[in-house]
């Protein structure tokens, strides 16, 4: 399933809004027949602070283990990648 | 008296008087003794006595009005010095170099004038990909500020303190971050009950430690290091408690210097 995660806000920051994020995130997924793995799309999203990327992306993890998450939309954007990398989450 | 990143430790005697503020030689305000300035306020918040002497020069105080440090002036209960810059008049054209003090009490408060930094960044000349990096340096020293401090604050003053500075003619960036906290020992000595004073408290949480025992975390201030250096070939200077920590590209100093309440956080950005 795909999440636009530009509909949790163009500025994503801090792990409090990650966290809460996170627990909206498992409220679709739970509610959703696609459950071949997890896309995260950053289409449009300005800026990805390591905090709520942290929070949020590993807080999903935990819960999916058995998921495969992969990221869409961050080809245009240095700084969520750049995010991402930090976090080793991509290379 | 240009009150930049050195000045203001040069004449921190001139200026700070017991519970007087004293201004009046100063000319201008860098954003970071501008933080300062903000914090020594608070501290003295609840002084009976407590005086904000105004800079003598007009100029200065136009300047000082346009950061709207008067609503600061305000909150904190200056009011001869409020009135004060309320004769003053400000010339209606804005200076885009120049961003307003800002204090966010609560994290809520932060996030939602996060996206304005994106704005005065890409106004201040950085490209849009330089803006969106330096909004989230900016929003990870904010962050600090609101996980380290919820439910622990010193004194009834919360939040932060932003003030940022456009200096077109060098291309640089100053942006200080601070906060009327506990400041990095207070956050890490549970964590870290070996750690002797600030200068080591501040290094460690350099180092990527966190004082949120139990958590994983502490990437924050790693990347804001690496980013400010790396992309930006910054500074980033951190003033907590009595110690003062500068990291650039010749690596790191640290030094003791007057003690504040709480922290200031400045990455200092050079951009082509």
């Amino acid at each position: 399933m795909v999440f636009q995660m530009i509909k949790f806000g163009n500025i994503l920051n801090s792990r409090p809004a990650g966290h809460e994020a996170v627990l909206r995130a498992k409220q679709i997924i739970n509610g959703s027949n696609d459950l071949e793995g997890i896309v995260l799309d950053f289409s449009a999203v300005e800026v990805l602070t390591p905090s709520f990327a942290d929070e949020f992306i590993k807080g999903l993890k935990e819960i999916y283990q058995d998921k495969k998450i992969t990221f869409k939309g961050i080809e245009n954007n240095q700084v969520t990648k750049d995010t991402l990398a930090s976090l080793g989450l991509i290379n | 008296m240009n009150l930049d990143f050195n000045n203001f430790y040069k004449n921190i005697d001139k200026i700070v008087k017991g519970s007087t503020i004293d201004l009046s030689k100063v000319e201008f305000v860098h954003p970071w003794s501008m933080v300062m300035i903000c914090l020594l306020l608070i501290e003295r918040k609840s002084d009976s006595n407590k005086k904000l002497i105004l800079p003598s020069e007009t100029e200065t105080n136009t300047y000082l009005k346009r950061m709207r440090f008067d609503k600061i002036l305000s909150e904190l209960g200056y009011h001869e010095a409020k009135e004060g810059l309320d004769k003053v008049q400000v010339p209606g054209r804005n200076n885009i170099n120049i961003h307003e003090v800002m204090h966010c009490y609560y994290r809520d408060e932060f996030n939602a004038r996060l996206g304005r930094f994106i704005t005065m960044f890409k106004n201040f000349g950085l490209n849009e990909s330089d803006a969106q990096r330096a909004t989230a340096l900016v929003g990870e020293l904010g962050n600090n500020v609101f996980d380290h401090n919820l439910g622990n604050w010193p004194t009834t003053v919360s939040g932060c303190i932003i003030a940022a500075q456009h200096y077109p003619t060098t291309h640089t960036i100053e942006i200080a971050v601070g906060d009327p906290g506990v400041g990095f020992y207070g956050s890490l000595k549970a964590a870290f009950p070996d750690v002797i004073n600030d200068i080591e408290a501040i290094k460690l949480g350099l180092a990527g430690n966190t004082g949120r025992i139990g958590e994983i975390r502490g990437n924050g201030l790693k990347l804001i290091q690496r980013w400010t250096l790396q992309n930006f070939a910054g500074i980033v200077m951190i003033h907590s408690g009595n110690g003062l920590v500068i990291v650039d590209k010749s690596g790191m100093k640290d030094t003791k210097v007057n003690k504040i309440l709480g922290t200031v956080a400045q990455f200092v950005i050079n951009y082509a």
